[in-house]
């Protein structure tokens, strides 16, 4: 919500990749709404993948205080105080050095590693590193150390957006999707080579951060699009395998959430053919609010609705009549979250190809309206009895 | 002591919430068997392995069973073989779940 709001304070004159507020925007989205939900959700989805217990799941309630209060510093001196990023930069990599901590000394619980646990295994190094590299940025932001920080940023981005969130969506993907829409039959070997693709393309462009080799930056960026291809291929057989057929809000929205991952990889390779900056910015908002965004409020349809029902209904069951999980979703505000959303998303898509100042706002607009009609969803889920 | 119809029967009142349909009618109750004494054999399977309700699940076959009368141990044997898919749901159910 803060994040949308904070989109009508933009302008054209904003749009590029080193402006400030579009660095602090994208921190507090990433780090407040789609880290914090990974997190959230990891919490609750790693024994069911791993099979075991946590190692400490009370580690988690230190997690979110420590990343909410890094985020408003990292976001404030992004804006106006670089001497707030340090600090914000290291109270977030103490939040997430204990979230990857704990999920590796979970994972050491595992006897016998499998696809998805190879996913989360690989994701959370690359989030270690990704997070060092953000903290020595910072740093140089602050003005405290000297460092290239184009060369910084990329690796940066690649090892946080491709290695660690994107690599995690794949390996939830082969396990959320199949429960989900009740899928059978379907090879996980696409799941493996665009891994394996995106894991080498993140190495790649993390190795052209020390070595100045042009080529190797393109090689990378290539590999990464051609990664998600293969993810979508994969998607695609989960999808066409589904024994339901319901088209419902969680539908929706991944269908919304992959047609911008499709968008965004065609800008983005149109970007590199034309090296225009804003086809860049417009594939990476694709990526960032249509792509995780819908991907991530899609579940929350169907995750918010579990946990309430686990825990205010699963224990009268046998006892009196509950209610079935779908009887939970809010109806009209689901679907006015996701047209409202939907819209938004794809106007400020344009908006920031064409640099129109008025489409911004008309796509704040569109996107506030959605996120108030989220959160009214979430407080029905929340409080239905 | 009670055929694996009866058994079949019991375990038709826990309702799986995600989809809205009974666990025998979902083809996940594979075997039922009562012996002389009251002691139940069920086996079954989940429609996924990471399904997130799967202790609940059978603590519910657990009770539904010992909820007929002289039951005295009931053990649940959860397979994964053979996989379950939607082949092996009711007719009625592959048809609701295809709408």
């Amino acid at each position: 919500m803060a994040a949308i709001i904070y989109l009508f304070f933009f302008s054209a004159e904003n749009i590029s990749l080193l402006d400030t507020k579009v660095l602090s925007l994208t921190h507090l989205f990433l780090l407040g709404f789609v880290m914090m939900t990974i997190f959230g959700a990891m919490a609750q989805l790693v024994p069911v993948v791993l099979e075991v217990g946590h190692f400490g799941v009370e580690l988690f309630y230190a997690i979110w205080p420590l990343l909410s209060i890094g985020t408003i510093l990292m976001v404030l001196g992004f804006l106006n105080y670089p001497q707030l990023l340090p600090y914000g930069g290291t109270v977030v990599l103490i939040s997430m050095m204990i979230f990857v901590m704990e999920i590796f000394l979970t994972i050491k619980k595992v006897e016998k590693l499998n696809l998805v646990i190879t996913s989360i295994l690989i994701s959370n190094i690359f989030l270690f590193f990704g997070i060092i590299f953000g903290l020595v940025m910072a740093l140089t932001y602050a003005g405290i150390i000297e460092t290239d920080i184009y060369a910084l940023l990329r690796s940066h981005v690649f090892l946080v957006i491709g290695g660690y969130i994107t690599i995690t969506l794949m390996g939830l993907s082969v396990v959320l999707l199949p429960m989900f829409g009740l899928s059978h039959g379907f090879s996980k070997k696409p799941l493996e080579i665009a891994m394996a693709m995106m894991s080498v393309a993140v190495l790649i462009v993390v190795s052209s951060s020390f070595i100045e080799l042009k080529i190797l930056n393109y090689i990378g960026y290539i590999l990464s699009i051609l990664s998600l291809i293969v993810y979508f291929y994969m998607v695609q057989t989960i999808y066409k395998t589904r024994a339901r057929k319901e088209i419902d809000i969680y539908v929706k929205s991944l269908l919304f959430s992959y047609f911008s991952m499709i968008a965004a990889l065609f800008l983005a390779a149109a970007y590199l053919i034309f090296d225009f900056e804003p086809l860049l910015l417009s594939s990476a908002w694709l990526i960032f609010f249509g792509f995780f965004g819908f991907a991530i409020t899609g579940h929350v349809y169907k995750i918010i609705p579990f946990l309430v029902w686990f825990e205010r209904f699963s224990p009268l069951v046998g006892k009196e009549k509950v209610p079935m999980l779908t009887d939970m979703l809010p109806k009209k505000s689901s679907s006015a979250q996701f047209v409202f959303s939907a819209i938004g998303v794809l106007v400020i898509a344009i908006a920031i190809l064409l640099q129109d100042d008025a489409l911004i706002k008309a796509g704040a607009s569109f996107l506030l309206m959605g996120a108030l009609a989220l959160v009214r969803s979430v407080f029905f889920m929340i409080n239905y009895k | 002591m009670y055929s694996k119809e009866e058994l079949f029967l019991a375990i038709s009142n826990v309702i799986d919430p995600e989809v809205g349909f009974n666990l025998v009618e979902m083809g996940l109750i594979y075997d039922a068997s009562c012996d002389d004494e009251g002691n139940v054999h069920v086996t079954m399977t989940l429609s996924t392995k990471a399904c997130p309700m799967h202790q609940l699940i059978q603590q519910w076959v657990k009770e539904a069973v010992q909820k007929m009368a002289n039951i005295k141990e009931v053990e649940i044997e959860l397979v994964w073989e053979p996989e379950w898919n939607v082949t092996m749901a009711d007719e009625h159910v592959k048809k609701a779940l295809s709408r």
